[in-house]
């Protein structure tokens, strides 16, 4: 009996859970790709551009977990061609990247942990633009 | 016997909601991914505004774009969420009156999934909004 509650709350545990953290990995998909298109905008180049990128990614009003939480600790990197990584580049005229990552989206865990699985499931997210975007429709 | 009915009973009741939570979340997941596709194109879109209709009008392809995936969908066309319609979706374009707009967002309002055991209603979520990049053309017709 207490083996099948067991099997019964793992299998709960699995769909709950799990169904949960699909959605959340797709809400913060989401964010980042509208923030990165938010924050390429806004580059021109200049450090002002930057903080204007940086602000613009903070503006956007996008939740998740159910549309329930907004996002905390996203992080705005720049890059000249999209490998070397700064959160304060030195020359802002060289950039043409922008990373946005929402690595803190910390889900809590309902039935899983119940049997032994983690409390809590964090679900990062991250996107990359550019300056010069290549249009896909119209 | 008895064990047999009260366990029955417990378990029964455990599936039912780990069924009706899993096909809510399901839809739900098609819903972020639609809305975020819709949100998408009417970022990449461009905006005619020669008159309000075609304001509309482009509000019109951006809401089949989030029910159907297609902007012109045809007569046969079938949602990508069963019993989504495109009134069901909400357009709404962040701009100061007579420029280009700055941002769009896009919403489901008042969509009931009925999970047999149970119906959720969405009514503001999923929301995305984007910025918008696309071409401003305030002297165009919607074709």
């Amino acid at each position: 009996m207490s083996a099948c509650m067991f099997l019964l709350l793992a299998v709960i545990g699995l769909a709950f859970d799990l169904g949960r953290v699909y959605i959340a990995r797709n809400e913060a998909q989401v964010f980042v790709d509208a923030a990165s298109m938010a924050a390429a905008q806004q580059i021109d180049g200049t450090a002002a551009g930057l903080d204007r990128a940086r602000a613009a990614v903070k503006r956007l009003p996008d939740r998740w977990n159910l549309g329930a939480n907004s996002f905390e600790g996203v992080q705005v990197e720049f890059a000249p061609d999209s490998e070397h990584w700064s959160a304060q580049p030195q020359e802002a005229e060289n950039v043409h990247f922008v990373r946005v990552m929402a690595p803190d989206n910390h889900l809590d865990i309902v039935f899983l942990r119940a049997v032994g699985g983690p409390e809590t499931f964090t679900v990062p997210a991250q996107a990359v633009a550019t300056t010069n975007p290549v249009r896909l429709t119209e | 016997m008895l064990e047999l009915a009260l366990s029955a009973g417990v378990m029964m009741t455990c599936l039912a909601g780990t069924f009706q939570f899993g096909y809510m979340f399901y839809i739900y997941n098609q819903l972020v991914t639609a809305v975020g596709n819709g949100a998408r194109y009417a970022a990449q879109r461009t905006y005619r505004a020669a008159n309000a209709q075609d304001i509309e009008r482009g509000s019109a392809a951006i809401r089949n774009m989030v029910v159907f995936g297609d902007a012109q969908p045809s007569n046969e066309a079938t949602p990508v969420i069963p019993g989504l319609k495109p009134e069901q979706v909400t357009v709404e374009w962040i701009a100061k009156e007579g420029s280009a707009p700055v941002a769009v967002d896009v919403s489901i309002h008042d969509f009931t999934v009925n999970a047999i055991f149970r119906s959720f209603t969405f009514d503001g979520k999923p929301f995305v909004e984007f910025p918008y990049i696309g071409r401003y053309a305030p002297g165009e017709r919607e074709p």
